[in-house]
């Protein structure tokens, strides 16, 4: 026999493998007798009848008992602890003092040292497991906690709150403790509006429930003890295009500030832009402010929005904030000029109509004095030539001018040549595509503009010393092999091929050579000046501009001709967008470039630059010699009498290695911004280029520091949790959920069926049964 | 002239006629011209001499420098793609054309070629236009023929064009197939080479319907526009000639 005693739970078993329809049927079965035996034992009395009956059903019961085979399964178990994750906030707002002197985290680590005693009241039931988060969450210690300084960037409750779900996916999770001044970083602070009592929206709440645990929520701070003033919240775009209208919002919290005007400032580079004045009042604790304003300048600004600095805030990190603008080239305006109507003409405003980068302003000229005016202007569509408008007032707003088969001649041109020259040296794209109206046909020798062109052009103006009409292939040079514009295929090979395959140009116009500085991507097969192959696609650069010639008006014919050959007019397309590319300087094609890895780092962190220098062909410049200067300036005003002023900060002499590059590997320990500036002596000038890396300290977690202990009340809501806000905390008041698991350590299943006394028992009511039937009259 | 003025002259024609081909190359190279497509079982040349007369015509009004040496080209790759503009004038049906030719017209046009049909029946469903109908169908299963409107930059790429007229006035718009933001296909029935043509002495070779000197100078305008149209395409669609076509529009209006 077994004693009970060794047992603290028990559960009853049927071993017999009887399906429930097995079941069923023994029950109707049964059912069946008795009804049966009902009507079978109709003509006795009453009290007899039922007595047999009864016995009958008994014994019938009693039988299928036996048949289930019934055993009772015994076990000795004791529960097994689950984990309560006691999460802690060690955020940079933790940090912060509370109306009784002492840091939110102070709070905390006082409030942890009530989970001593909790731990060993709850020893056999909970076991206690220690994290902290802020980036991410991390097992520690209680005691470790306490040692803790709170440093981390971001405060991700809810990232935290999901790693807890993972940590604890196979194990029994008994609650969460979290102790935190509610500032959540993550999803569900950012989808929880602050204010309108701080509902959460159904995503989070069906989160927090999938828990299944309460999350008790200790808050670190009170709401009321604050005052503070902060930028937080800048939205921008990341870029901007230069002379387009920019919005920068900024949002800006207010807390425990009487009513008063506040004025916003945005600064660009330190020099103030724009200031709007923001009323402040007690009752709200968000507002916000938009500026709009237009980039001047393609290249990096820095932007800077702040708000005064009030006495008795809770910090003045959080009244400014800095942002990096990249101001980009909004699409690139390109002035087509062309002195007749032609295929060339044609199919270059279709190319130029086609890339979504560009604006095209075209102009054709399509009559000339020489052609008699047949009807009257008004029944014309030709408007007057607006040379004023194009090559003084408006010259600037372009980025390239082609002049394409057009000679000036006729148009009282001539003054305006020097604008143009002005135009291209100041930064500007020229480029001179051929015809029977351009370079010497043109009247173009000895004029600025020849003085811009990549070529010399011969004085005659006799129709043969200026044109050729031979058909042929140009010969792309070793240069031109490497150069974007030329480069149709990486593989010098392939571009041979590629270009060998394009159909032929029809004609050439006559040139002298390649001016010193130029560059020779394409040269005539069979025409020669001096002894060398006369140039047909020639670039050079001109003080801050750059330049282009193409001495023929066939070029559309890699475009369409090509197609009937079965190419493609990829080729066509490819040789003009990269030369309209190179011509506005696109600064992927610069021949010296500096890229830094990142935009704005901390103090103290390291910066990645890279110079890169090229070759006029493009190929990687080996060894070149040039320095890189580092210019810092102030964040704050320049010149307000208690900040730095601008000034040199480091000059570092460099040289290419094989590849064209040379690695800068710095580190800023000062706040301000670094402008970067490298210079790179050439044939062709001093190459430049320039770029800033602003240096501020992160203080993100400072943009939003107004405790959220509504939030917390919420999170606690809807998991069953209790909330407080320290330092008023009883422990008593913290609930968990009951161990799910036990442990087995004995066990045993005795079969109730297998028992003589069963037996016996169905015999003996068998027996009074067949006694009683014989007595009262039946057989 | 006495025997050796003659002699002279006859020297100085035989010299410039065997000036080497490099030299019309050379003035030739950058000209514009026109091909006359070849149409099978059909007359593609119904107007013989008008094409050049058309030519001549844009050489004298605009800028254009022209050849007005007329190719006749086959519809096939190989010849399409020397010209951007091909012309097609019938008047009566032709053969179908086969399907290599039919693949090649409709590369041709998708990658920027042109085409101006003009039929010399004087009928808007005429024998021919009911062949280039079956055609377009064919080159252009995906897009169907589309009525022009009157102030479409076709009507104003050089002359201010009310309406279309040729040596016939029976259609009132150009029909067209666009590609994108441009016309591949123009199809006129008014006989615009019709208006144009001059026999051998210089007289005009037809009358126009329903007649008038203005009907055909305003012919002269509308070959004028198509060559422009070719060439310049939407051009004058341009924001900066906006104001000044608005304006020369209303005032004729006004008046």
């Amino acid at each position: 026999m077994f004693s009970f005693g060794d047992y603290n739970t028990s559960d009853l078993l049927w071993l017999g493998e009887f399906s429930p329809r097995w079941i069923a049927l023994l029950i109707v079965l049964g059912i069946g007798v008795l009804a049966f035996s009902y009507y079978d034992l109709r003509d006795l009395k009453r009290v007899r009848r039922w007595v047999l009956i009864a016995l009958r059903g008994l014994v019938f019961s009693l039988a299928v008992f036996l048949l289930l085979e019934p055993a009772l399964d015994m076990r000795q178990t004791s529960k097994v602890e689950n984990h309560v994750a006691v999460v802690v906030d060690t955020s940079q707002t933790m940090a912060l003092k509370t109306e009784d002197d002492r840091t939110r985290f102070e709070r905390g680590v006082e409030a942890l040292e009530e989970f001593g005693p909790l731990e060993q009241a709850s020893e056999g039931e909970h076991f206690f497991d220690y994290f902290t988060y802020g980036d991410e969450l991390d097992t520690t210690t209680r005691e470790s906690i306490a040692a803790m300084d709170p440093m981390a960037e971001s405060a991700d409750l809810t990232g935290a709150l999901h790693e807890v779900e993972q940590h604890y996916a196979d194990k029994d999770l008994a609650g969460v403790v979290v102790i935190t001044d509610g500032i959540d970083t993550g999803a569900i602070g950012q989808r929880t509006a602050r204010g309108e009592e701080d509902k959460l929206d159904e995503q989070s709440r069906r989160f927090l429930e999938s828990l299944d645990a309460p999350v008790h929520t200790l808050a670190a701070d009170g709401d009321t003890s604050m005052r503070d003033l902060a930028i937080s919240r800048v939205l921008h775009d990341d870029f901007a295009f230069v002379h387009n209208k920019m919005t920068v919002d900024v949002e800006i919290q207010a807390v425990g500030m009487d009513t008063k005007t506040v004025p916003v400032r945005l600064r660009r580079d330190g020099e103030e832009l724009q200031t709007q004045n923001v009323q402040i009042h007690p009752e709200e604790s968000t507002y916000e402010v938009t500026f709009e304003f237009v980039p001047e300048e393609i290249g990096k600004e820095v932007y800077t929005v702040d708000v005064p600095e009030y006495e008795n805030e809770a910090l003045y990190e959080n009244n400014e904030h800095h942002f990096v603008l990249r101001v980009i080239r909004d699409r690139i305006r390109v002035l087509q000029v062309v002195g007749r109507p032609s295929w060339d003409q044609r199919f270059m405003r279709r190319l130029l109509k086609q890339n979504p980068n560009v604006e095209l302003i075209s102009f054709f000229i399509l009559r000339t004095d020489e052609n008699p005016q047949l009807v009257p202007q008004d029944e014309m569509s030709l408007i007057p030539f607006p040379t004023d408008e194009l090559f003084q007032d408006e010259l600037g707003s372009f980025d390239l001018v082609l002049f394409q088969n057009f000679n000036f001649g006729p148009y009282n041109m001539r003054r305006y040549l020097d604008n143009i020259s002005h135009f291209v040296r100041d930064g500007g794209g020229f480029a001179m595509l051929g015809g029977d109206l351009s370079f010497a046909s043109g009247g173009y020798a000895q004029t600025p503009i020849e003085s811009l062109l990549p070529v010399e052009l011969p004085t005659s103006t006799a129709r043969s010393d200026v044109m050729d009409s031979e058909h042929f292939n140009p010969e792309v040079t070793e240069a031109g092999h490497r150069h974007p514009i030329t480069q149709l295929a990486f593989d010098p090979e392939d571009n041979e091929q590629r270009w060998a395959d394009l159909p032929p140009l029809r004609g050439s116009n006559i040139v002298e050579g390649a001016t010193d500085d130029a560059t020779v991507l394409a040269e005539h097969p069979h025409q020669t000046h001096g002894g060398e192959p006369m140039p047909v696609i020639t670039v050079a650069e001109r003080d801050e501009g750059r330049v282009m010639a193409v001495t023929s008006d066939s070029t559309w014919r890699w475009g369409f001709e090509h197609v009937g050959e079965g190419g493609t007019p990829r080729d066509y397309q490819s040789f003009w967008n990269s030369a309209i590319r190179w011509l506005i300087q696109d600064p992927e094609l610069k021949l010296v470039r500096v890229d830094t890895n990142r935009d704005m780092i901390p103090p103290d962190s390291p910066l990645d630059a890279t110079v890169r220098v090229y070759e006029p062909d493009y190929s990687p410049a080996t060894d070149a010699e040039g320095t890189l200067t580092i210019d810092k300036s102030p964040l704050h005003d320049i010149g307000d009498g208690t900040d730095e002023a601008a000034g040199h900060y480091e000059t570092t002499s460099f040289s290419t290695d094989h590849n064209g590059e040379w690695e800068y590997d710095g580190r800023f320990t000062e706040p301000g911004i670094y402008q970067l500036h490298v210079e790179v002596p050439s044939d062709a000038g001093t190459l430049t280029d320039e770029n800033l890396v602003l240096v501020a300290p992160d203080v993100s977690q400072y943009r939003d520091i107004e405790p959220r202990n509504e939030l917390l009340a919420q999170i606690s809501e809807v998991t069953g949790g209790y909330h407080t806000v320290l330092p008023e905390f009883s422990p008593g008041q913290l609930h968990f959920n009951e161990p799910r698991h036990v442990e087995v350590h004995r066990r045993d299943v005795v079969q109730l069926w297998d028992s003589l006394v069963l037996f016996v028992l169905i015999l003996a009511l068998l027996g009074v049964e067949w006694t009683l039937r014989r007595r009262w009259g039946r057989l | 002239m006495n025997r050796r003025t003659f002699l002279k002259a006859l020297l100085s024609g035989c010299a410039l006629a065997s000036l080497p081909a490099a030299g019309w190359a050379l003035d030739r190279q950058h000209r514009v011209t026109i091909a006359r497509l070849q149409l099978p079982g059909g007359n593609d040349n119904p107007r013989p001499g008008a094409l050049r007369r058309f030519l001549q015509e844009v050489d004298k009004r605009t800028s254009i420098e022209v050849d007005t040496e007329i190719p006749s080209v086959a519809p096939r790759r190989s010849e399409l793609f020397e010209y951007p503009f091909v012309f097609m004038n019938g008047d009566g049906a032709f053969d179908p054309l086969d399907d290599d030719a039919i693949a090649d017209l409709r590369t041709y046009l998708l990658s920027g070629g042109f085409m101006f049909v003009d039929s010399a029946e004087g009928l808007t469903n005429g024998p021919f236009l009911e062949s280039v109908q079956r055609e377009m169908d064919r080159i252009f299963p995906d897009r169907s023929l589309k009525t022009i409107p009157r102030d479409h930059t076709l009507h104003e790429t050089f002359y201010l064009i009310d309406r279309p007229v040729g040596r016939v006035d029976v259609a009132g718009n150009f029909e067209a197939i666009e590609d994108g933001d441009r016309l591949a296909v123009v199809v006129n029935a008014n006989d615009l080479l019709g208006a144009l043509s001059r026999d051998t002495l210089g007289n005009w070779e037809y009358d126009v319907s329903p007649g008038g000197d203005r009907q055909r100078e305003m012919a002269f305008r509308l070959a004028i526009n198509i060559m422009m149209y070719a060439l310049t395409v939407n051009y004058k669609a341009d924001q900066v000639h906006i104001p000044f076509i608005l304006r020369r529009r209303r005032w004729r209006v006004d008046d």
